[in-house]
């Protein structure tokens, strides 16, 4: 196993972890969650272990329809529509990928044009139905919606982390995908982080707005892997590292007060942080990190994702990547002033439970420390 | 111990303070905890201190500290301008410290929260002004800000403090940006960080100067991006003290000061910071007559200051800059003072709304005797810091045949003049008002005047000795910058002599004031204080009724009318906000419903937009 591979595999296990944690008191759904989930941590860590190749994709591709079993077992209509809706959109993408990689044949030979086209179209739909990128997005926020916020943290922070693992693999191995077509590629980002900044703008839910919050990251994160070695590569792994870790942050607030409210969380909520303060401050620092705002972990993947915007597309793209970050701003503002902070005329929080409350405190140590002092875990990185 | 190894010590003490505040926050008291942040503040700022010698005898002291990302070490750059905002932010900050211990004792929830954000504000502004990394500036740059908009909410279940806080957020961040990408584009030119190498100071072009320029007008609340400081004086007193004086809105100014170091203003760069910097100056005093909140007022006399700051960093002359950085650290003290004595007031009487004040020097002589002081270093009263500040401005700005710059300057002064006798007016003189007569109004307590108390003793000391700061630390800042010393200032601002002929002209001042002051207290009849007030040329009310702010400058109110309307910037703000959002809660209504009824045609779609793309791109 090299060394990225095992900062993946620390970060898929401390995911894992707070999950199984988390889990302990908001509720996902009924015992075969428990069984799914310890199957689908199973297999998350033999793909990694086993390393890069077909026995991996295998391995994480039985992990997804395992996740698709998860998001069923919350009940009622919603989530089989949408456990349903996540499996045949999932089976569609596995059917493209395979399809792509047996075009490009073990040893990458030299392809026609109409090949090389062909097998560009089956890898951005493969791709986009599971990391859920403009215009492949629509499974995502019903799923968050409708799955346990714990379901969706392995979809987001884990699977879709994996599966962006294996197109960073794709740009090492295959860079024609990315350099020869970059253009498209440009396009797929920004309207991946317009799109879903902007779609996140007109959400009220909370959980659905952090699903459009993924589908406009993983526009920063392809636009990384466009620009290739260097910034642009070790800044989209990166930044999929903060991404999962503030993910599970921001899903894991979310969870843990719609719990102890027993109601989603809107735009109506008010002044949650006045009963739940550290639900609220982690909610906080996830959007910090989300945003890429100094010192957390966002931020270290963040930069280098604007400078490899710089060396992709010049001063143009540079500035159209941080006005889709203004837009992200106003969301996160809006969400944690509309739902956390301000008035609801109660003065004492609420008695929390313990283990959860621990979890988000060290989530936010980790994602502030690795902000903090980066270097150790950029040096593992391509 | 040499000065390189003294380099990390400011910050050093400052995040020493926090580590224990956060260890030790179970077993402390409210005011243990504010003890031990100030022994941190004193700390850093002996350690600044002992930097002096060192800067002043023109050394850079360079360090590396670690390598905080792969290739981007934290590599320190004091010289003397460093030194300056170093001095500017442990000085006034430990001063405002030492106020918090008794002004934060009841607050038992929140004080470690709020000790640590106070000293990692002040230690995020130590490594900004240190940094020689770029990007690393960039960072410490975006921790102020978060430290600013956790200490604006820091009453974070009071809506006015919730939405106040997200204005400065919103507002300071988003502009943020534009250094960001100038530090990015340069990197990407020359791939370094480091502003003292000279291959990044060629990159450095005219539009990353707007850019820069874009972020500093957003810390530094100059117009149009000025409107989110009103709302932040939603904070505990402290905190706008610390944002106004030291370690929020300088950082725009020291930000624009350094751009001198590491690039050459492009043509019409320095006009447009003239007209930035008069604007300011003119919008901040027009906005601050209006106030009836002690605050606001304070908060928009702080926009027309840095007014003053940037035009004289504007002027770009030695003159210019050096004024700039003297008015720079005279702002810093006599706002401080400004701010925490209305913490006093706001404490005492419950209330900062002018209307409800009045006579309060009869019960807080101390607190008023403070503010007069500062008050008068303003204003520019000689014998004060604010008069050599604002007489540096104007020279530096006739040496350079800036008459309008000169003209708008005075008409700012003659403003400032105004809303400060209306501020001084409202709250300490003329009776009582009612509702305060049977208030218990007592002094603030001991600690908290000896910090309102040290600081206006700079106000002073620096009025009347200006060499001491000009000599030591605003001299050493501009040669830092590239431009020779200035002439030298000798007591009470008398530039351009030395020896005999200074010191007589001083003595001669002097002494005339003190006669004047002898002849005035002897030939006054003593009266009753709540009669006889200058109002401003309104109306006196009748004898033994309260002068109240509202009493003050209907006429100029009035007169500027349509100017309040036409200089606020935030009703454009808001309809842009309202746009962005319309346009995201149109696409969610036009698109959601149908693609999540249908996510299978939906598909169908998605991937022959996919092959469209590629058939138009590829």
């Amino acid at each position: 196993m090299n060394h990225t591979d095992a900062a993946f595999l620390e970060l898929f296990l401390l995911v894992l972890a707070s999950v199984a944690l988390f889990a302990t008191i908001i509720v996902q759904g009924d015992r075969r969650w428990w069984r799914l989930f310890t199957c689908l941590a199973l297999l998350v860590v033999a793909a990694i272990v086993v390393g890069d190749g077909w026995s991996r994709r295998l391995l994480l591709d039985g992990a997804v329809f395992l996740a698709a079993l998860m998001i069923a077992t919350r009940g009622g209509p919603e989530a089989a529509r949408a456990g349903r809706i996540y499996f045949a959109l999932m089976v569609l993408s596995i059917v493209c990928i395979a399809g792509a990689m047996l075009l490009l044949g073990p040893g990458r030979t030299p392809l026609p044009h109409t090949g090389k086209t062909m097998i560009l179209v089956l890898i951005i739909i493969g791709f986009g139905l599971k990391l859920a990128f403009v215009p492949f997005y629509f499974w995502l926020p019903t799923v968050a919606a409708a799955a346990s916020p714990m379901t969706t943290v392995v979809i987001v922070s884990v699977l879709d982390a994996a599966a962006f693992f294996e197109l960073a693999h794709l740009r090492q191995a295959v860079p024609w995908v990315f350099m020869e077509y970059r253009t498209v590629w440009i396009v797929v980002a920004l309207a991946s982080m317009y799109g879903g900044a902007l779609l996140a703008l007109g959400q009220r839910d909370l959980k659905r707005m952090l699903a459009f919050s993924s589908i406009d990251d993983m526009g920063y994160l392809l636009l990384g892997l466009t620009a290739g070695p260097g910034m642009g590569l070790t800044g989209a792994l990166a930044g999929a590292f903060g991404h999962s870790l503030s993910k599970l942050l921001l899903f894991g607030a979310v969870g843990v007060a719609e719990t102890r409210l027993g109601a989603p969380l809107t735009l109506d909520s008010r002044g949650q942080a006045a009963r739940f303060p550290i639900c609220s401050a982690a909610f906080i620092v996830g959007a910090l990190a989300v945003i890429g705002i100094p010192p957390t972990c966002g931020f270290v993947g963040r930069w280098r994702l604007y400078a490899a915007g710089a060396e992709l597309g010049g001063n143009a793209l540079v500035i159209a990547m941080m006005i889709a970050t203004g837009v992200a701003v106003l969301y996160y503002a809006r969400a944690i002033h509309r739902v956390w902070l301000g008035g609801t005329g109660e003065r004492a929080a609420w008695p929390e439970a313990r283990v959860p409350n621990l979890t988000l405190t060290l989530l936010v140590a980790v994602i502030l420390a690795l902000g903090i002092f980066p270097a150790p875990f950029i040096s593992v990185l391509p | 111990m040499s000065a390189t190894s003294l380099a990390a010590a400011p910050v050093a003490a400052l995040l020493l303070g926090v580590l224990i505040q956060l260890c030790l926050s179970p077993l402390l008291s409210p005011r243990a905890k504010g003890r031990i942040a100030l022994v941190s503040g004193l700390a850093a700022l002996l350690a600044a201190i002992s930097l002096v010698p060192t800067v002043n005898g023109g050394r850079v002291v360079t360090t590396t500290l670690f390598d905080w990302d792969s290739g981007t070490p934290l590599r320190y750059h004091i010289d003397g301008l460093s030194l300056l905002f170093v001095l500017m932010a442990t000085g006034i900050g430990t001063a405002i410290l030492l106020y918090c211990i008794e002004y934060m004792a009841d607050e038992r929830e929140g004080a470690t929260r709020f000790y640590v954000l106070m000293l990692l504000f002040m230690a995020g502004l130590v490594n900004l002004v240190c940094c020689a990394d770029l990007l690393l500036m960039y960072a410490s740059w975006e921790v102020i800000g978060l430290c600013s908009y956790f200490l604006v909410g820091f009453w974070y279940t009071d809506p006015a403090a919730s939405e106040g806080a997200r204005k400065v957020l919103v507002m300071t961040h988003l502009p943020g940006y534009g250094l960001l990408a100038a530090v990015l584009i340069v990197f990407s030119r020359t791939g370094s960080f480091a502003w003292p190498d000279p291959a990044v100071r060629q990159a450095f072009t005219g539009g990353l100067f707007l850019l820069i320029l874009l972020a500093a007008m957003a810390k530094s609340v100059l117009v149009p991006l000025h409107t989110w400081i009103p709302e932040a004086m939603q904070a505990p007193t402290p905190v706008s003290a610390l944002l106004h004086s030291a370690c929020y809105v300088k950082a725009g100014v020291y930000l624009i000061a350094r751009t001198f170091s590491f690039m050459t203003w492009p043509a019409g760069g320095q006009a447009l910071v003239l007209t930035l910097g008069c604007a300011t100056i003119l919008v901040g005093a027009v906005f601050a007559l209006r106030e009836t909140d002690l605050k606001r007022l304070l908060a928009f006399s702080t926009v027309s200051q840095l007014g003053f700051i940037v035009t004289g960093l504007g002027l770009g002359t030695k003159a210019g800059v050096t004024a700039g950085l003297f008015y720079c650290l005279s702002h810093g003290l006599f706002k401080a003072t400004l701010f925490l004595c209305a913490g006093v007031v706001q404490h005492a009487a419950g209330t900062r709304d002018l209307s409800q004040l009045g006579g309060l020097a009869a019960r807080l002589p101390r607190t008023a005797f403070l503010w007069i002081l500062a008050a008068a270093a303003i204003v520019g009263v000689p014998l004060t810091n604010g008069f050599i500040a604002k007489w540096l401005l104007y020279t530096a700005a006739l040496d350079g045949s800036a008459v309008v710059v000169v003209l708008i300057a005075w008409i700012g002064s003659v403003l400032s003049s105004l809303y400060m006798l209306k501020a001084t007016v409202a709250t300490f003189f003329g009776d009582l008002p009612p509702a305060l007569k049977h208030r218990q109004l007592a002094e603030a307590p001991g600690s908290m005047q000896v910090g309102i108390g040290v600081l206006s003793v700079g106000c002073v000391v620096f009025g009347i000795a200006p060499q001491l700061t000009m000599q030591w630390v605003v001299n050493p800042a501009a040669m830092s910058l590239g431009f020779p010393p200035a002439e030298s200032v000798s007591w009470l601002g008398i530039s351009g002599t030395s020896g005999a002929s200074g010191a007589l002209a001083a003595g001669v001042i002097m002494i005339a004031l003190l006669v004047g002051g002898v002849l005035y207290s002897v030939a006054t009849p003593r009266r009753d204080p709540a009669v006889g007030i200058f109002t401003g040329g309104d109306p006196l009310p009748a004898v033994g009724q309260v002068v109240t702010a509202s009493d003050f400058l209907e006429t100029i109110e009035d007169t500027f009318a349509p100017a309040y309307r036409a200089l606020n910037p935030d009703p454009l703000y808001r309809a842009v906000w309202v746009q962005v959002r319309g346009i995201g809660e149109r696409m969610d209504q036009g698109l959601t419903p149908m693609i999540e009824a249908h996510p299978f045609w939906a598909a169908a779609a998605a991937v022959g937009v996919t092959t469209l793309l590629l058939s138009v791109f590829s």
